[in-house]
């Protein structure tokens, strides 16, 4: 048996008789399985919530009696954002955004009725999942059980001696990092567990699932090198134990907090009033499509009477009220959507600089990767919304082209004019089609390379640490 | 006093000690910039806001008024309504970061307009803001913790504790003392940026007053609960685990495990069901026989009941009249939506009484006029405004009056509610009792260890 498996058998028995040390893995699994059954409960719940309310929509639209085409454009749709399986490991920003859309003609509106604005200050506390408990607990319970463990033997003495039998210092600490390692280990195994059942039982890609293991993985591993490493350096377990709290303090609460506010104070973004003057005035600028002189709209007259070789809207074989609103919704519509584009790009844009921060705390590395592994990330909500958009566009243009075909020009002079109610079944309902888990992935593989880099970086250092710590005994 | 110059002169000369308070210093004032600056944004947003709403009424004024139709004017008139940050509010953002503190309304159906969100980069705001109420209530008892742990194991450690114990009268309550000074550089450092905010925002001596004593008993708090670990006689290491693992369950996971609770107990999906109900109702009405909701209508307003009958065809009072009917016909929704919120509130209030991390942070929200409670009286203002627009264009309407370029001048122009004053003070109480129990148990505890 090697002599760093003989250093890791003994400090794990020093851990184990240790009741400290013991009850606080024991508590760290029991919340481990406490927010992965809570957090499950409350997405099935969500979910199911969701669901039924989507089905209550569809059959509430496909119910609605005899009318105009065009009331049903103002009537609307709903659309409810599914819950991804994998967001009960890691909610993400889940509970910061609306996932109630109502969809109607000439307007995108804004997904309502997220858990921020319901949850009086609690949600601002953090959400009890088991991506909360790993990222910020788990470490913590690292740095207790294991910023003694080489320190210790200076300390009382025990190096010098074990140096002196020919113990290599290398040895020693590989001994140590491997008790820590399994510590880390131990306390993502309920976690592991979960996850691959939710990746092999449920619709989330398994390839995801085994993201998320290999992220928290490094990151737990990142952590026991690095309270290794400290204790190593410090002469003390106590200085070691001081600096160890003090890196966790400053990478898992500070760093994350003032880095999202910098971004956020640098680089503001343009509130929704803004940006609905904006849209209004630029339609204005487009032109009128109830003025009989709008340039604009007389030139689409013009290409939509030669097109069918008549000289009169009237003498066309369509409803010219209906190419009409086609037209208007085709120009609204893009508008809006250059306008949700450059949002969504300046909010992507922030992002980048929050990625930036990466370098100074591997957290914000490891929280991107767990969101995007989650579906439950900034992208993944914009995919919701460009979906429930594309969806609302292909509502609006279908009913528009109800009434250009079903309702004749003449025919077609107030909301009285109905036209069968059989219409509205046809209409196709919303469903979210989640993204590829390869393109899923490619989008983590940056910051995942981040992380990569910070663990390669951090096991370096240690190498390089316990190499001194040979001179240092010599 | 001259163990007051004694005792400053030792903790000068630890430098990790300094180091910690130079920090808290440094990011006490850093927060309370950041919030100022913040809170100044958003004055100048609204200011803005406030500009272009008037530029885009004055542009769109002579085209809605040129038919002299109250109806039209009434559909595509979009009215400013915003939420002034108050003089406290750079203290605790809360909510301001996620609830619109602007919102255009118009004469339309209220309930499809109140609850749209901003725009806000979610991912930015799952992180949290860093304002004054995060350094108080997550880093302060961080700094406290560091400052306190080895207060008696570290005299242990160098070999002055049985010299010191046995220095005559001169020990007496010398743990106390040591934590006493210690915990008023904590309050110094972070009241003293506080204060300064105070000053440049103009906040009132009586807010000023109970963030003062919201910070004093949250500091006491924490230096109570460390003078009781730390005169227990253990080792450095076990008093710094027993205090992490406090600081840990009081500030994060027992919180998170309320907040998970409290959603599960209480949910408040009505929001949605109200959203249903009130586009059956709002559209529901154009299929409805329209003297029929004319004669609901009237029932509630008597006043416009011997006005002309409908004409054949449209008509704008008809209009106006499902649309709020359609809010009227949603009102028991929007109280049991309001009401499952409250119920949110109260009990994260009453958590706070337990946990003093979630009341500070109750009280200071509460004191800044940031929280749900804020944010629901700024929904009570629109409401309160969207009725006087309604009421104002129901003459024209009902009375078939001309509206013309006068009366859209006389346009109602939104009020906002002053939300200042609000003194939360049972909160208050009960962190002062926990506090309070806490510090004379370190007290009694600190004097103890002299026997």
């Amino acid at each position: 048996m090697s002599a760093a498996f003989r250093i890791a058998r003994e400090e794990w028995r020093l851990l184990w008789r240790d009741r400290v040390a013991v009850m606080g893995l024991v508590l760290l699994l029991m919340l481990t399985a406490m927010s992965a059954f809570t957090a499950w409960e409350q997405r099935q719940g969500a979910d199911a919530e969701r669901s039924r309310y989507q089905d209550q929509a569809d059959h509430e639209f496909a119910a609605q009696p005899d009318r105009h085409p065009h009331r049903m454009v103002h009537y609307g749709q709903f659309a409810f954002r599914p819950v991804n399986p994998l967001a009960s490991f890691d909610a993400g920003i889940d509970p910061y955004t609306g996932h109630t859309l109502y969809l109607e003609g000439h307007r995108q509106n804004s997904p309502n009725f997220g858990d921020v604005r319901q949850s009086s200050l609690m949600l601002r506390f953090g959400q009890l999942t088991p991506a909360f408990v790993l990222q910020v607990l788990a470490p913590l319970l690292l740095i207790f059980l294991g910023h003694a463990s080489v320190a210790r033997e200076r300390e009382s003495g025990t190096l010098r001696l074990l140096v002196t039998q020919g113990l290599q210092p290398g040895q020693l600490v590989a001994g140590k990092l491997l008790v820590l390692a399994g510590v880390a280990a131990l306390a993502l195994a309920p976690v592991v567990l979960t996850l691959l059942w939710i990746g092999t039982a449920t619709s989330a890609p398994l390839s995801l699932a085994l993201l998320l293991i290999g992220g928290y993985g490094i990151w737990l591993f990142l952590w026991a090198v690095t309270v290794v490493g400290i204790s190593t350096l410090a002469a003390r377990g106590r200085d070691a134990l001081i600096v160890l709290l003090a890196l966790w303090a400053v990478s898992v609460v500070l760093v994350p907090r003032l880095g999202a506010d910098l971004v956020a104070w640098s680089q503001p973004l343009p509130t929704r009033f803004e940006t609905d003057i904006s849209v209004a005035r630029d339609l204005a600028a487009m032109g009128d499509s109830h003025n009989p002189d709008d340039p604009y709209f007389n030139k689409f007259r013009k290409k939509v009477l030669t097109q069918y070789g008549v000289s009169r809207v009237e003498d066309l074989p369509v409803n010219y009220k209906g190419l009409l609103g086609m037209e208007g919704e085709r120009l609204t519509s893009a508008l809006f959507n250059r306008y949700a584009d450059a949002s969504f790009s300046a909010q992507e844009q922030q992002l980048r600089y929050v990625d930036a921060f990466s370098l100074v705390s591997p957290v914000i590395a490891l929280r991107r990767v767990s969101m995007i592994a989650s579906g439950t990330d900034l992208h993944s909500y914009r995919g919701f919304l460009e979906q429930a958009e594309q969806h609302r566009y292909q509502l609006i243009q279908e009913l528009n082209r109800l009434q250009a075909e079903k309702l004749t020009y003449a025919g077609d002079r107030s909301s009285d004019n109905r036209i069968g109610r059989e219409h509205w079944q046809d209409i196709a309902d919303f469903r979210y089609a989640a993204e590829a888990p390869a393109d899923t992935l490619r989008r983590a593989l940056p910051m995942a390379c981040v992380l990569l880099a910070w663990l390669a970086s951090l096991v370096g250092l240690l190498v390089l640490v316990s190499r001194r710590l040979g001179r240092s005994t010599r | 006093m001259t163990w007051l110059a004694h005792e400053w002169r030792l903790l000068w000369r630890s430098r990790l000690a300094m180091a910690g308070l130079l920090l808290l210093l440094i990011l006490s004032t850093l927060a309370v910039g950041s919030g100022l600056s913040e809170v100044s944004r958003q004055q100048q947003t609204i200011a803005r806001l406030a500009d272009l709403q008037r530029q885009e009424l004055a542009t769109q004024q002579p085209k809605l008024t040129h038919e002299g139709d109250a109806g039209t004017v009434a559909y595509y008139t979009f009215l400013g309504t915003w939420d002034e940050p108050s003089d406290a509010a750079f203290l605790a953002l809360g909510l301001r970061d996620a609830a619109p503190y602007v919102l255009r309304v118009r004469a339309l159906a209220l309930q499809a307009q109140l609850h749209d969100g901003e725009v806000f980069n979610p991912e930015l705001a799952l992180a949290g803001r860093f304002d004054f109420a995060f350094v108080l209530v997550y880093l302060a008892p961080l700094i406290l913790i560091a400052l306190l742990y080895d207060l008696v194991s570290g005299e242990r450690h160098a070999g002055r504790l049985a010299t010191l114990l046995a220095l005559p009268g001169a020990a007496r309550g010398l743990w106390v003392r040591r934590a006493a000074l210690r915990a008023a550089l904590v309050f110094a450092c972070l009241c003293l940026p506080m204060l300064g905010g105070a000053l440049a925002s103009g906040m009132s001596a009586a807010t000023c007053a109970v963030v003062l004593v919201t910070v004093f008993t949250y500091v006491a708090f924490w230096s109570g609960l460390a003078l009781i670990v730390a005169t227990r006689g253990y080792s450095s290491i076990a008093n710094a685990t027993a205090l992490m693992g406090c600081w840990a369950v009081l500030t994060l996971v027992l919180p998170t495990v309320g907040n998970a609770v409290l959603a599960q107990s209480v949910p408040v999906c009505q929001g949605v069901e109200l959203m249903l109900a009130q586009r059956q109702a709002v559209h529901g009405a154009w299929d409805l026989p329209r003297e029929d909701t004319m004669q609901q209508f009237f029932r509630t307003h008597p006043q416009w009941q011997h006005t002309a009958p409908l004409p054949a065809g449209f008509h704008w009072k008809w209009y106006y009249a499902f649309q709020q009917q359609g809010d009227e016909s949603v009102a028991p929704q929007v109280a049991a939506y309001r009401e499952g919120l409250l119920a949110r509130q109260r009990w994260s209030k009453r958590l706070g009484w337990l946990l003093p991390g979630v009341g500070v942070q109750a009280i200071l929200h509460r004191t800044a006029a940031t929280d749900l409670l804020a944010q629901l009286s700024y929904q009570d203002a629109i409401a309160a405004f969207h009725a006087q627009l309604r009421t104002h264009y129901y003459p024209y309407l009902f009375n078939e009056i001309h509206f013309g370029a006068d009366d859209f001048a006389q346009l109602p122009r939104f009020q906002p509610a002053r939300a200042d004053g609000v003194v939360p003070s049972v909160s208050l109480l009960a962190l002062t009792l926990v506090a309070g129990l806490a510090a004379m148990l370190g007290m009694c505890a600190g004097r103890q260890t002299e026997r």
